[in-house]
Order: structure tokens, then C-alpha cells, then sequence
């Protein structure tokens, strides 16, 4: 998984690229996690993350239920068909910020 | 169900138990499902399937193990337009009793690799692993 992180005011878009599997949840996190601490609402632009697991959808929901935490939100962004599908078979499509 | 024949064939490999190799069996599932000529939409459930049981070995089976040596077993075999994707290893012994999805309802991050196995295949069953086994999982899906 590679990632890109642009910052404007107080938006960040954080650009997944790859796979999202338990083996890079964590690197995920990391990126994620201190945009969110800092207040800042996420877009998180899935556009070209073909293929994500369990792992992945709990850092979805991870991201979700910690800006909730901290007045903020997460958008997230241009999911391909394929990570919907899983999204909307754990019954998520109504939870998530989906855009 | 599809309607479309699909070959008759069986592969197996093994895997070291880490999550760095659940690409490599991803990877391993898309070709055989490439032989197989499935359709891609299923072959993409089929793949998560197949890696949230691989995750689940290395995350439960062998929590407690610093061994990086161990190996795991996928095996897919496809006859007369059923599908079998066995699981091999010698990590702790399941319990099938124990292995649950949380409630779909009670959203929080984890506890979905069951719950995804379960809603994609039409059977998950634990068997008595032979020797040097001591796991054996078998999923198994008409196509």
C-alpha cells in the first residue's frame, strides 16, 4: 500500500493506493489516525484500492467511530465497485460517509 | 448458482503463516479461478473468502506463536462444478463451537472474517486434521 496526503485548511485528503489487508492496517492507521487527532476531516479517496478485507473495513469503521470522538468527520471518497461491495456486505453504506 | 461448466481442477500450496503472505495467497487464488474461467464478481468474493480464512489462521491459530517457519495449506479443487478450498495447519486447535462473527448490527471494527466467509461461501466446516495436521478447514461453494 502506497498513500498521498494533501492538506488544505482544514481538510485532508489521504489518496490509499494497493491493497488493504491486516498486513498494512497498521502503516493505514498511521496516516489516518493523526489528521483525525488533530481535528481535521478526512477525505479518504479509495479510488485505486482494488481489493480490501475485514482488516481494512475495521479501520474504516475505526476512522468513523474516532472522529466522531472528536467533532469531525470522514468522507469517504470514489470507493470502486469492488470495496463497495464488501463495504455494503458488512452494512456499512449507511454508517460510512460514503461520497 | 452459474450456468457455466467449469473445469475440472485441483491445486495446492503452501504459505508461511504471516500476514505478509496473505497477498501472496490472494494472488495464488486469482489464478486458479483464472484456470477455472469464473466469472470475475465471484472470483473477487471467492478471493476474500479464501484470505479472511488465511487471516483468521494467522491472527487466532498461531497468535501465540513466535515461529516464523510454520507453514499453512491452501488447496482449491473444482469437481463436476463444485468448489473446495481446503485449509491445512498446525496452529492452535479451533473449536468450531467458538468461531462466531459479531452481531452485523453492533458496528465496531472487527469480527467480520467470519461473518464475510459465511455470506459468500454455502459451507464452512472444521475437520479432524491428519497428521502432521491439526487444523482442517473446508469451505465449499456450487458454482
Amino acid at each position: 500500500m502506497s498513500y498521498k496526503v494533501n492538506e488544505e485548511g482544514n481538510i485532508a485528503t489521504v489518496h490509499l493506493d494497493g491493497e488493504i489487508d491486516m498486513d498494512v492496517t497498521e502503516k493505514a492507521k498511521e496516516v489516518i489516525f493523526p489528521h483525525i487527532d488533530a481535528g481535521k476531516e478526512v477525505h479518504l479517496n479509495l479510488s485505486n484500492v482494488q481489493y480490501m478485507d475485514s482488516s481494512g473495513i475495521s479501520v474504516l469503521i475505526e476512522s468513523h467511530q474516532k472522529a466522531l470522538e472528536k467533532n469531525t468527520k470522514v468522507i469517504i471518497k470514489d470507493v470502486s465497485k469492488s470495496v463497495l461491495k464488501v463495504i455494503m456486505m458488512a452494512k456499512l453504506e449507511q454508517i460510512l460517509n460514503l461520497e | 448458482m452459474s450456468e457455466t461448466a467449469h473445469l475440472d481442477h485441483s491445486e495446492k500450496k503452501a504459505f508461511l503463516v504471516n500476514s505478509s503472505s496473505l497477498k501472496e495467497v490472494r494472488n495464488f487464488c486469482r489464478e486458479v479461478f483464472e484456470k477455472l474461467q469464473i466469472q470475475q464478481e465471484l472470483k473477487d468474493e471467492l478471493v476474500l473468502a479464501i484470505a479472511e480464512a488465511a487471516q483468521n489462521i494467522v491472527k487466532h491459530a498461531f497468535k501465540n506463536s513466535a515461529d516464523v517457519n510454520e507453514l499453512m495449506v491452501v488447496e482449491i479443487s473444482c469437481e463436476n462444478n463444485k468448489l473446495q478450498i481446503a485449509f491445512y495447519d498446525r496452529g492452535t486447535p479451533v473449536d468450531p463451537k467458538k468461531v462466531k462473527h459479531r452481531e452485523i448490527d453492533n458496528v465496531k471494527p472487527g469480527g467480520l472474517g467470519t461473518f464475510f466467509i459465511q455470506e459468500i461461501m454455502d459451507a464452512v466446516e472444521f475437520k479432524d486434521g491428519n497428521k502432521p495436521w491439526i487444523n482442517h478447514l473446508v469451505l465449499t461453494k456450487q458454482l
